[in-house]
């Protein structure tokens, strides 16, 4: 039984994983609290369902047109916006990604509905040693987990990624080097934002999508960063992993209700006990 | 330049003494509305309700008060499913918008919080989602509700399958922790205790839950007979998908309220088969309306006609709630919150939702509730008797 709820847990933190990556990479190195992240994984989910359901493609061809809108859509955001403000305190930028987060969700109130919608999709489930995983699932974390390390391996290893990394590091000298600081914003917040348009297509396979879904999306990111460490990729991976355990376990000892507020008790503990994070660096957190 | 000036004032003023005239021939019904957050989808729904009932009323030419017809018109605002902003609204509607009636906002919590406004004032508010008894046993004379409590369903519920299904004996109850979800399992388990049947698991599970595979391992592992899970139908959706991932297997799924809506067979396609549900009306109970629509049958068509989909029981109950306030307008032959209100205490309205007695308390107290199953894609009621469309099948399919 113990073993089904470890399975359990690992396959919800592999989802939790690419849904906090972006927001995650943003918090770092932008210093940016990007409460529209749960509206922009919705906005990649509605947009993977209107692919599919009305236009009649396959998911595959839709999902990364999905995530090259949000990543327009994320880098004019940053462009045109927030980086007016971006060396205003941050609760400015807090604030202007809240204000963009209402508007964002009421218009796909206003064109996809309140109601529940979902990619129905029938892969079965597999079974070994009496865990019963369904194949979706493991679909949904594998392109989810291979996604973040791609990710992680363009930061490291491309020249737009060590640009990234530079300008989190330390803005001023990454300018002195000739790096166009205002590009690499807007780019950041693009990535930020494809990485949510995946993370909304793996969840529309899952997950009934509706706009509401936004406030827990963004939730879950919250406690996931403060856990891995902020902008960190490998860090929203084990957070992600580790707050999909800890909630499976928090079900088992102390009943369903408490499952949620196990994780935001586990972040309490971190920003007192390790303010870094799990895998993050001093003077980011 | 003088005269066309003069004109342009003695027009405006014109239309200004017009407007209080027009508006006197209105009467405003105040209705928060639920259309975005957490409640945006129920909101909706709830507002076509509103509306049909309104467009029903003012195409035959208004409410008849002491021979002057009357038009209804809705007064509404969007309280974004927060509590709060409900009660906000609720004085704004009383005291800027001068709304003589109310209807309540979407759920048991929120018509909770909005009633004591509305008894404060003295303005009567009816209420179409709200079925938990609390909400009704606080004796406000103007807080009226049109569901009946849920301890009706939940007492249909149990003696049907105890009766069609006696090799049930284990049941699991889990219940979204918000105030009519927790009320109904709560009901749920008082029944089910009291017909000698054993709740091996009841639990509550927080609004943000994302994930069920853990609480339904942990119902695996009890082996229960029947499920009785009740919360948002997006929760009822996910919760049928990771029973079938997780090849939970149960002779009875009962699911309150969300596969009442059509929203549910759509997201779990054949998942949905043989899952059962209750509800406080549906359109094949046909009851009769001199007023509006003339029966339930034809109250659905009207609905299906104007929103392309049948209806449900809440978007009739928001309906009905609207209808027996100009029922309530009309008998009183006055729009006088003290007349209407005795009234609305008095009599019994036969509307197409079926009959409709406030009584003292203010909740309805006419049990007409239904024990309901989805089968070969279509929604059947199997109890009452009287209206009983199909036999139960038990069970229900473990794989997609």
């Amino acid at each position: 039984m113990i073993s089904q709820y470890i399975v359990n847990g690992l396959l919800t933190g592999g989802l939790y994983a690419c849904l906090a990556v972006g927001f995650s990479l943003v918090w770092g190195v932008l210093n940016v609290v990007n409460m529209l992240h749960g509206s922009m994984v919705v906005l990649g989910a509605y947009f993977c369902l209107y692919g599919v359901q009305q236009l009649g493609l396959p998911l595959y061809a839709v999902a990364p047109v999905a995530c090259l809108i949000l990543f327009v859509f994320g880098y004019a955001i940053q462009r045109g916006l927030l980086n007016r403000v971006i060396t205003q305190p941050i609760l400015i930028t807090l604030t202007l990604t809240f204000g963009l987060d209402l508007i964002v969700n009421n218009l796909i109130i206003h064109v996809f509905s309140a109601t529940p919608q979902s990619l129905v999709t029938n892969f079965g489930t597999v079974e070994f040693a009496g865990v019963r995983v369904p194949v979706v699932r493991v679909g949904g974390m594998l392109v989810a987990v291979i996604l973040t390390l791609v990710l992680y391996w363009l930061l490291r290893h491309s020249k737009i990624g060590r640009a990234i990394i530079a300008v989190r590091m330390d803005r001023h000298a990454a300018a002195l080097m000739g790096i166009r600081i205002p590009h690499i914003y807007a780019l950041t917040f693009g990535i930020g934002a494809f990485m949510a348009g995946a993370a909304g297509c793996a969840m529309a396979l899952i997950y009934p999508v509706t706009p509401m879904m936004s406030g827990v999306f963004l939730g879950k990111a919250f406690v996931i960063c403060v856990l891995g460490g902020l902008g960190s990729v490998p860090g929203a991976i084990i957070g992600g992993l580790v707050l999909g355990v800890v909630e499976g376990l928090g079900t088992l000892t102390l009943g369903q209700q408490w499952a949620t507020s196990v994780g935001f008790i586990m972040m309490m503990a971190v920003i007192v006990l390790f303010p870094t994070g799990i895998m993050g660096k001093k003077g980011y957190e | 330049m003088r005269t066309t000036t003069s004109i342009i004032a003695a027009l405006s003023f014109a239309a200004l003494s017009a407007a209080p005239a027009i508006a006197q021939e209105t009467i405003k019904l105040g209705a928060p509305l639920a259309l975005t957050g957490p409640l945006a989808d129920a909101g909706a729904k709830s507002k076509q309700g509103y509306d049909i009932c309104v467009s029903a009323i003012n195409d035959k030419g208004g409410v008849d008060v002491g021979g002057k017809k009357m038009k209804l018109e809705l007064v509404e605002y969007d309280y974004q499913s927060e509590t709060n902003r409900a009660v906000q609204i609720v004085q704004r509607l009383i005291n800027v918008d001068k709304v003589p009636f109310l209807l309540s906002p979407y759920g048991s919590g929120d018509t909770k919080a909005t009633a004591v406004v509305a008894e404060r004032y003295g303005v009567p508010m009816v209420a179409a989602a709200a079925a938990t008894k609390s909400v009704f046993d606080q004796k406000f004379q103007n807080l009226f509700g049109v569901l009946f409590p849920n301890d009706m369903i939940t007492e249909a519920e149990v003696a049907y399958y105890k009766k069609h299904v006696p090799s049930v004996k284990r049941v699991a109850v889990l219940a979204l922790n918000s105030l009519f979800p927790k009320a109904i399992a709560g009901e749920m388990v008082k029944s089910a205790t009291g017909a000698g049947l054993d709740v091996v698991f009841n639990t509550t599970y927080s609004p943000d839950t994302s994930d069920f595979s853990n609480v339904l391992t942990q119902i695996k592992g009890l082996n229960p007979d029947w499920i009785y899970a009740t919360g948002y139908t997006q929760d009822l959706i996910l919760i049928r998908r990771q029973m079938a991932d997780l090849g939970l297997d149960v002779k009875v799924l009962t699911m309150t309220a969300g596969p009442s809506y059509p929203e549910f067979k759509d997201n779990v396609k054949s998942l949905a088969e043989n899952v059962t549900t209750n509800s406080w009306w549906h359109q094949n109970a046909n009851y009769s309306d001199s007023y509006l629509f003339g029966s339930s049958l034809k109250y659905n068509e009207a609905f299906n006609a104007k929103f392309k989909r049948d209806a449900t029981y809440l978007e009739a109950a928001a309906t009905a709630a609207c209808e027996t306030l100009a029922l309530a307008i009309e008998e009183a032959k006055s729009t006088s919150a003290d007349a209407v209100r005795k009234v609305l205490h008095e009599k019994t309205f036969n509307t197409f939702y079926g009959p409709i007695q406030y009584g003292k308390l203010g909740q309805n107290e006419v049990n007409a509730a239904l024990v309901m199953q989805i089968q070969n894609d279509k929604l059947l009621v199997l109890a009452p008797e009287n209206l009983k469309q199909g036999e139960l099948q038990i069970g229900v399919p473990k794989k997609k």
